[in-house]
């Protein structure tokens, strides 16, 4: 009797269950939530040389998708920025091709960036400009995958200084960025400049930073930003510029305020006795010394565009360095630790690098025509 | 057994239960299709509605809600191309790399696309300097220039306009497409209207048009216009020309009830920002008559007119000038008879004449300028004017005019005659514009005129 009495009731509880599954029969999940969007170019879209070059360059052989449509919701709201212009966006995209993948590719090897290199690029056409500070943000690296790339609008393809100060600088700090995040670098490169970092107050110095040991004013806001720093002015500047930077990190400064406006700050390398003031002395840029170099080789340093009131010419000094610290023997430091930390963790030559980028650097303006047609040329 | 039924019984129910609770939230599908799908479907339709019948929309943009709205034309392409064109001090500024209160035309392509965030976006998505310059976070120079009193530092905001919109809602109705728009970021309400579906658009002629609607309206030189509310209240409009007004209810103080609402002119009329609510009355959108005033499209009572013609011309703030450029019958055979009587006389030439009043004196001069050589002479007659009504006056003119008005008289008669002419009679007055009469033609008939301009 137990037997019966226990099939009847497994049958009314598979009877019941049954009749309570089928009461919600109805919802069927489909395989996916998100849409089935083909992706296949348009050859009839206004974009579709850019799109098929950015395709072929950087999705399909990178992984990279290269952002030059700026939709806003993707950045970050409290920046008012505008999109990126496209024709400067195809210089963009072929530059960043010849002067950073190409570079990396037959430095490091095809496989490097595949691995190592950003997922995202994305173009913005204005600055992120901090409204509170003042500042101006240029590039950001986030996460080890996303790299922003600003002020695209104000490119200026023939203007060197401005297309490395803007660009290309900011491709190899941003680069630097991804790497370290990826792998992180001797803590032993933080300690050289210890103590004189200023994360609050970086924008309001100049190039006196060169003789406190950093590269630029925005490297010695903190220790990331100046191995990223350095490594991108290393790879980027001339060598006219590089060693400018040096000789200027082993000089010592002098800081004078604007009597037309007390809050600039002028930072002078050059002092001259000056008896035609009250002060004892006067500072001057070294835009205003002029050398000259005696038959017996006698280096004399002269005022540029005054003169005393002989008619001679005046003499000028050097500001003694007095801030204790070799800011060259610094950089240099940094730029060692920087080169082994590039062999050891990423087995990449960083002198070989520099090479290459120079190389290119300096024939870009030149190769312009034939590096658009790779955009434009596409049928 | 019975307690086998019982268990059972309680089996049953408590799955029952249990049945009906696994089912319990469940409501009926408030949509046929999931939120992804319908988001894309939505995309596709907005990018079909952009782009049907020939793809031209006006956009009513509004940057911010301190500055006017601006008019931009723009041709959707499917191709995912947009022409975007203006007619404002913007695209001047781009142009000239100064602000002033002069416009200038401009157009440029870029790109666009239909996006899906919370729900469909409109994205201009490629760089349109003279749409996205309303976007760009640089500081926004000031009219004299960044040394001017008045010039704020807006680095890092600019004019903080969005080029990225949600589309609320699409209207289609024989009067004119509709869309209407939210920004993005900033959250301005805007409206795009259909146009050129029946005939095509030039965007220059276009925009130009629109620039001309403005200045009919508003000048600058006249100092207020009405708007008329159907309770018989009028309120005083000023700075119309900068398409920020300033308004007070007639007969109220200045200073502290005055209050300011930027418009945007376009190809038809006027547009409030946003919907106003002035003695009781919700006003929004005007559109012109063809006697030139603005007739309100939402209660189709409220107008905006201007003082009559008579009240403007006998206005003793203001000075009308006439150059003889545009004058006709009498008048131009008067002109004609004084410059070569002129040249006869003195060999000097007759520039310009001149109207206003002279407070010392409490009576209008009409004042001719007299040229010769590096010298100038103004021979100056005297008279008051009459309103005879709204379209028409009367001047009485002085027997007399000054020393020098008497002996250009007696040297060069056609002089005395053109006042003559114009005192002989009712002066019928028409303008180029009802509200922004700064061309007035005096009539003393048909044939006979001066066009005066308004200094």
């Amino acid at each position: 009797m137990k037997k019966i009495q226990y099939y009847i009731s497994a049958l009314l509880l598979v009877a019941v269950a049954a009749m309570s599954f089928s009461s919600c029969s109805e919802d069927k999940l489909g395989d996916t939530i998100f849409p089935d969007i083909d992706e296949t170019l348009d050859p009839t879209s206004h974009s579709y040389k850019l799109d098929k070059f950015l395709k072929e360059n950087y999705l399909d052989k990178y992984n990279l998708t290269f952002l030059y449509k700026m939709p806003d919701i993707s950045t970050n709201m409290n920046y008012n920025l505008v999109p990126a212009d496209y024709n400067n966006s195809v210089d963009l995209a072929v530059l960043c091709k010849h002067l950073w993948f190409d570079v990396y590719d037959k430095v490091a090897g095809d496989d490097f960036l595949k691995r190592y290199g950003p997922r995202i690029i994305l173009l913005v056409g204005s600055p992120a400009i901090n409204a509170t500070s003042g500042s101006e943000t240029v590039g950001l690296a986030e996460g080890g995958i996303k790299i922003t790339l600003f002020k695209v609008n104000s490119m200026d393809v023939s203007n060197f200084t401005q297309m490395n100060e803007l660009y290309f600088h900011t491709m190899h700090h941003e680069f630097a960025h991804i790497l370290h995040q990826t792998k992180t670098y001797p803590t032993e490169f933080n300690t050289i400049s210890v103590g004189r970092y200023d994360a609050n107050n970086w924008q309001y110095r100049g190039n006196e930073v060169t003789s406190l040991g950093f590269v630029t004013p925005y490297g010695s806001s903190e220790y990331r930003e100046d191995f990223a720093e350095t490594i991108a002015c290393f790879i980027t500047y001339t060598e006219t510029e590089w060693n400018r930077l040096l000789q200027l990190a082993s000089r010592g400064y002098a800081t004078s305020a604007s009597e037309d406006d007390l809050d600039a700050v002028y930072y002078s390398y050059y002092y001259y006795p000056n008896n035609d003031t009250e002060a004892e002395i006067s500072y001057l840029d070294e835009r205003y010394v002029i050398t000259v170099v005696d038959e017996d080789g006698t280096i004399h340093l002269y005022n540029r565009n005054e003169r005393d009131k002989q008619g001679n010419r005046i003499v000028v000094y050097e500001v003694e360095d007095k801030d204790g610290i070799d800011g060259a023997d610094a950089i240099l430091q940094k730029v060692q630790i920087a080169r082994q930390w590039f062999h050891d963790a990423w087995n990449v030559d960083l002198d070989a690098l520099r090479q290459e980028v120079q190389t290119r650097q300096s024939t870009y303006w030149q190769d312009m025509d034939s590096l658009r047609q790779m955009v434009y040329g596409i049928q | 057994m019975k307690k086998f039924f019982n268990i059972s019984l309680l089996t049953i129910v408590a799955l029952s239960t249990l049945s009906l609770s696994s089912c319990k939230n469940e409501i009926d599908d408030i949509f046929d299709e999931d939120a992804v799908t319908r988001l894309e479907k939505a995309k596709a339709e907005y990018t079909n509605i952009l782009t049907d019948k020939g793809g031209k929309w006006q956009l009513e943009y509004y940057a911010n809600d301190e500055e006017p709205g601006y008019i931009y034309l723009m041709t959707f392409a499917k191709d995912g191309s947009v022409t975007i064109a203006g007619h404002n001090k913007w695209i001047n500024y781009i142009k000239t790399g100064s602000v002033t209160t002069a416009s200038s035309y401009g157009s440029e392509v870029s790109m666009w696309e239909v996006i899906a965030d919370n729900g469909p976006v409109l994205s201009f998505n490629t760089y349109n300097k003279y749409f996205h310059i309303f976007a760009d976070p640089y500081d926004i120079p000031s009219v004299g220039g960044a040394t001017s009193d008045d010039d704020v530092n807006e680095d890092g905001y600019g004019h903080e306009g969005d080029y990225e919109f949600d589309i609320m809602k699409y209207v289609e109705s024989a009067e004119g497409d509709t869309l209407f728009l939210t920004g993005k970021k900033y959250n301005l309400n805007m409206i795009m209207t259909r146009v050129g579906v029946n005939q095509p658009v030039d965007d220059e002629v276009y925009m130009n048009e629109v620039v001309a609607m403005a200045d009919s309206f508003f000048n600058a030189k006249v100092p207020q216009v009405y708007i008329n509310l159907p309770n018989g209240v009028r309120w005083i409009v000023k700075n119309g020309a900068t398409s920020i007004l300033k308004m007070f209810r007639e007969g109220a103080d200045e200073i502290s009830t005055a209050e300011t609402h930027n418009v945007i002119i376009t190809h038809d009329g006027l547009s409030f920002m946003d919907p106003l609510t002035i003695d009781g009355y919700t006003i929004q959108n005007f559109t012109r008559q063809a006697d030139g005033s603005l007739l309100c499209r939402d209660d189709h009572e409220t107008t905006m007119t201007a003082d009559p013609l008579a009240v403007v011309f006998d206005n003793r703030n203001l000075i009308w000038r006439a150059d003889f450029k545009d004058v006709g019958g009498r008048f131009a055979e008067l002109v004609a008879q004084l410059t070569n009587e002129l040249k006869a006389y003195n060999k000097s030439t007759l520039q310009y004449a001149q109207i206003e009043y002279d407070r010392a004196t409490e009576v209008y001069k009409l004042s001719f300028n007299i040229k010769k050589s590096t010298v100038k002479y103004n021979p100056t007659y005297f008279f008051t004017m009459e309103q005879v009504n709204e379209n028409q006056v009367k001047f009485n003119v002085a027997a007399e005019g000054d020393k020098m008005g008497e002996t250009y008289a007696t040297k060069c008669p056609a002089i005395r005659a053109i006042v003559d002419e114009l005192g002989s009679t009712t002066i019928n007055l028409t303008a180029n514009s009802l509200l922004a009469p700064v061309n007035m033609k005096t009539s003393v008939n048909g044939n006979d005129y001066i066009v005066w301009n308004l200094q």
